[in-house]
């Protein structure tokens, strides 16, 4: 009997090997140890088990593989999009350290860890089978992540999440089943033939794969569940879907978008991808005004951040791409930073403390968290000297170049929009407080600290040292 | 050296920020030095050039440092402002504004010293949060913390859209004081608008003013005069060395939308400065009205208009800051900025009241003190370039000056002591000290203002490329 993979593809995939066998070893120490494992514990294999696949995927970085009969290509593209997942995943690790109950954890950070691996396998599929693979294996995870915290809301959005985050999948499988049929194979290289442009079944199917996507990246007019589910889930797992499920439904699309579509099919394809890239950001921004829970509000900025990150991509120009990645880290350490925060402030599960009206009065209170507070916010909007001001005019140079004007207008327009919805939870904190609170003991834990501290540190890093890698190409072959 | 003029308030600031205890003396004695040793530094590193790469990609930034000559003088008085402001401030919680100031003056060194438009747009949005920030936590109302942003950041927003769109075509951003530097293309007039709409903001002119009243009657006294004096400045230096220098023809072009522009502000900021009833307000709108000359002077492209304009933002920015400082010791005092009610302060307070005279007779544009020399350049350079109607207009707004000036001020200085409002001591060592050097100043320059002239008849100031600045541009 000769096996059908060799070596190398297994090679190809060993960081993810890595990082579900660390999700296995939590869970079996939790097993080992009575009656509990102590979260520390599950949290610091966790984090070193990330660490190790951080590693691993850096030292791919320059390589060019593709295995499982490409089905998975390992190449910049895939390298770069997986450190920002991990990125994600490692914040929400350290979310996970401002406390909670035993019980939970190993689970909690086991099934964490596996939707990691999903996204992980998103940032190289080529194959339609293996994003299928990957999105399912990234959603599935999360359904029972949503719906972990004992609270109404949270089993309203496991349930949520469930069913809408199904039926894009369905919408997804079925756009994919066209295209098998248009081009006889589940390759993704294989679309990219001009005899493609004629075929009403390619149409078709990139079309309703595309909605699929719209509705995994929350965009207007699909983007009603993410508010709701962002609301309902524990912090970490808000901070990990903003953070990794767009990461990795970003890195499909721009393979999809860059390296499987016919020359001329592409412009008039997308297009409507741009239009409801652009509404995004308006409808997100606006929908940010009238939220008052933090979590929420994130949820809606994600959605105008997306559009963003979109809008870079519109003109499939290289330097869009690297731009696209840059916001996208960008974008993941000023979130990954707010989001920080807020795991300082908040006490337990039960509750959680996103509600903007426990935040007044903080800039008296905690001066320290309500500045750092107030930079994440500013660097959401875009001020200087964050590296949000950066990605936004690097954006906008890169829209405009193509000849997207009204998308860097639509941009211009958000953005002033939404400077006015985060100025808002500032000016909350920096309200005078007349309400009588009980002593404020909470220390916090080390973990959100860190995070804390390394996102500040990195926000204002990647303004003056903008990483702005090169050979990012995605691959399909 | 260029790079610690920068930091160095800005460091100072933020650890002044993060200190603990509100002790007084410490903390102005800190801003003072600071801000004195900024002004040493400027004069130290005037001819200095300092260079780092920043973006290579999709167009060339470099943070690029350097002092033009508009710039120079621009620094001078933002450093002495900052000095005299902080040594003027008499809160009970002084550290978080003497913090903030230093930031403030920080941020905008930056503007005036950025040799790259990416950096100018970076340094422009930046110099919003101090001054957000002592809004929200000492303004009169957190509105007008909002209207400040707002306005601003879609400015700022605009700018930021102009950057990027003058980056793409003109394939760097480095470009401030470059001569011979212009750009074509039918994008022009977009990025030219987005320029202009924002340095129109932060001037203010008509209709772009609508936060500026609230914003510095609100704000304390010492900020106000920064914020007064310097920080609209900044859009006038905008239309200087990004406007009349890169875009010439674009300001040719539609410089009769900004004559317009600049003659609304003329007469509508002296008419509206002479019915309000809050002396902070009646400066606000005589600022809109000042500012608006020199909007019309930039909008001429005269050679003299030029130099008068140069020389006005300098002396619009001395009386500025002497006034609010002035009518913050006024408001300390007798606990009212209502005109209705002060009256009689120089039967108290006399040396108060002499040196509120000496700022509001600089604003009404007496000769000998710089506001005349400035104003007179002015209106000459445009009867030079043929607008008799807008020169009718600039004259009209002198008499309406002195009609506010002195509405201002015989209300507040002459008349009755007022026995219903407090009487308190005269100004004392300190508070003189932290106001005379801008009339010092003002005299000086009114009597001797070729220096200043001569920065703005050449609205170009540039000190050759050092070898290590990366790139130059045709």
């Amino acid at each position: 009997m000769t096996l059908p993979f060799t070596h190398v593809d297994w090679a190809a995939v060993a960081p993810l090997e890595v990082l579900a066998a660390t999700g296995l070893l939590v869970l079996l120490l939790d097993l080992l140890w009575r009656p509990f494992a102590p979260r520390a514990l599950s949290l610091s294999v966790a984090v070193l088990g990330t660490i190790v696949t951080v590693v691993m995927i850096a030292q791919q970085y320059g390589t060019n593989v593709s295995a499982f009969n490409g089905g998975y290509v390992v190449g910049n593209f895939s390298v770069l999009f997986s450190e920002v997942i991990l990125l994600g995943t490692l914040g929400a690790l350290a979310l996970m350290g401002r406390g909670g109950s035993d019980r939970e954890s190993a689970g909690t950070i086991a099934l964490l860890l596996w939707s990691a691996c999903g996204a992980l396998l998103l940032a190289a599929a080529a194959t339609t089978m293996t994003i299928f693979l990957g999105i399912e294996l990234l959603s599935l995870a999360l359904y029972c992540l949503c719906g972990l915290a004992n609270r109404k809301s949270a089993r309203e959005a496991a349930l949520k999440y469930l069913l809408l985050s199904s039926t894009a999948s369905a919408v997804l499988l079925f756009g994919m089943a066209l295209l098998f049929g248009a081009s006889g194979s589940v390759s993704l290289a294989a679309l990219a033939t001009p005899a493609m442009v004629t075929n009403p079944l390619f149409w078709m199917g990139s079309g309703f794969f595309l909605v699929g996507i719209a509705f995994k990246l929350s965009l207007v007019p699909f983007h009603a569940w993410a508010p709701d589910v962002y609301q309902g889930a524990p912090l970490p797992i808000t901070a990990f879907m903003t953070v990794v499920t767009k990461a990795a439904t970003i890195a499909i699309f721009a393979r999809f978008a860059y390296a499987a579509l016919p020359v001329g099919a592409s412009q008039m394809l997308l297009l409507p991808i741009w239009v409801i890239a652009g509404i995004s950001m308006i409808v997100g921004n606006v929908g940010m005004l009238a939220q008052h829970d933090l979590k929420r509000l994130l949820g809606y900025s994600g959605i105008a951040q997306v559009g963003y990150i979109l809008a870079a991509l519109a003109g499939t120009t290289k330097l869009g791409l690297r731009y696209a990645f840059f916001y996208l880290a960008v974008y993941a350490v000023m979130n990954l930073g707010a989001f920080a925060v807020a795991a300082v402030l908040s006490s337990s599960d039960e509750e959680e403390g996103t509600h903007l009206e426990s935040y007044r009065g903080l800039g008296a209170r905690r001066p320290l968290l309500a500045a750092a507070m107030t930079f994440f916010l500013l660097a959401l909007a875009g001020l200087p000297p964050t590296a949000g001001f950066l990605g936004k005019i690097l954006i906008l140079a890169v829209t405009a170049g193509s000849g997207y004007l009204w998308l860097a207008a639509l941009l211009l327009l958000g953005t002033a929009i939404s400077l006015y919805a985060y100025a808002k939870i500032i000016l909350a904190m920096y309200r005078p407080d007349h309400r009588v609170r009980s002593a404020e003991t909470l220390r916090g834990a080390p973990l959100p600290w860190l995070s804390l501290a390394l996102c500040l540190v990195a926000t204002v890093a990647l303004t003056f040292y903008p990483l702005l890698p090169s050979g990012i190409v995605p691959l399909v072959k | 050296m260029l790079l610690a003029l920068v930091l160095l308030p800005i460091i100072a600031g933020s650890v002044i920020l993060l200190l603990r205890g509100e002790d007084r003396r410490i903390y102005r004695a800190i801003g003072v030095i600071v801000a004195l040793a900024t002004l040493l530094l400027a004069i130290e590193a005037r001819s200095e050039n300092w260079s780092a790469p920043w973006l290579r990609a999709p167009f060339v930034a470099n943070f690029h440092l350097g002092i033009g000559t508009l710039a120079f003088w621009l620094i001078v008085l933002l450093a002495l402002c900052t000095a005299c402001a902080v040594l003027a401030v008499d809160s009970a919680r002084p550290r978080a504004l003497i913090g903030q100031l230093l930031l403030l003056e920080g941020t905008m060194l930056g503007l005036f010293v950025s040799r790259d438009l990416l950096l100018f747009a970076l340094f422009y949005d930046l110099m919003l949060v101090p001054v957000f920030f002592v809004l929200l936590e000492r303004g009169e109302h957190p509105r007008d913390a909002w209207r400040y942003i707002i306005y601003n950041f879609a400015g700022g927003l605009l700018l930021l859209f102009a950057t990027a769109a003058f980056g793409v075509l003109h394939g760097t951003t480095d470009v401030i004081g470059t001569v011979g530097t212009t750009i074509t293309g039918a994008w022009v007039p977009w990025i030219f608008w987005g320029f202009a709409i924002a340095f129109l903001v932060k001037t203010p002119a008509f209709p772009l003013h609508t936060w500026m009243p609230n914003t510095y009657a609100s704000l304390p006294p010492p900020v106000a005069a920064v914020v007064g004096a310097v920080q609209s400045k900044a859009g006038l230096y905008g239309l200087f060395v990004i406007g009349l220098t890169l875009m010439p023809q674009e300001i040719a072009r539609y410089s009769n939308v900004l004559i317009v522009l600049g003659s609304i502000s003329v007469l509508y900021g002296a008419v509206a400065a002479l019915v309000q009833s809050d002396a902070k307000r009646v400066v606000a709108y005589s600022s809109l009205s000042h500012l608006g000359l020199i909007v019309i002077a930039i909008a001429t492209q005269q050679p003299l208009a030029l130099a008068g304009a140069a020389l006005y933002i300098v002396a619009h920015g001395l009386f500025t800051a002497a006034i609010f400082l002035g009518l913050g010791y006024v408001e300390e005092r007798e606990e009212t900025r209502s005109l209705a009610r002060l009256r009689g302060i120089g039967a108290k307070n006399p040396r108060l009241a002499g040196a509120l005279t000496i700022g509001g007779l600089a604003m009404l544009g007496l000769p000998g003190l710089a506001g005349f020399v400035g104003e007179l350049v002015i209106i000459t350079g445009i009867v030079e370039s043929g607008n008799i109607a807008v020169a009718i207009i600039a004259v009209v707004s002198v008499v309406l000056a002195a009609a506010y000036v002195l509405r201002l001020f015989q209300g507040i200085v002459n008349g009755p002591v007022a026995h219903d409002l407090p009487v308190r001591r005269d100004l004392t060592w300190r508070e003189g000290i932290a106001i005379a050097p801008l009339l010092l100043a003002l005299l000086y320059l009114g009597v001797n203002p070729h220096a200043v002239l001569a920065s703005g008849s050449v609205p170009i100031p540039r000190a050759p490329l050092s070898s290590t600045a990366g790139v130059t541009t045709p």
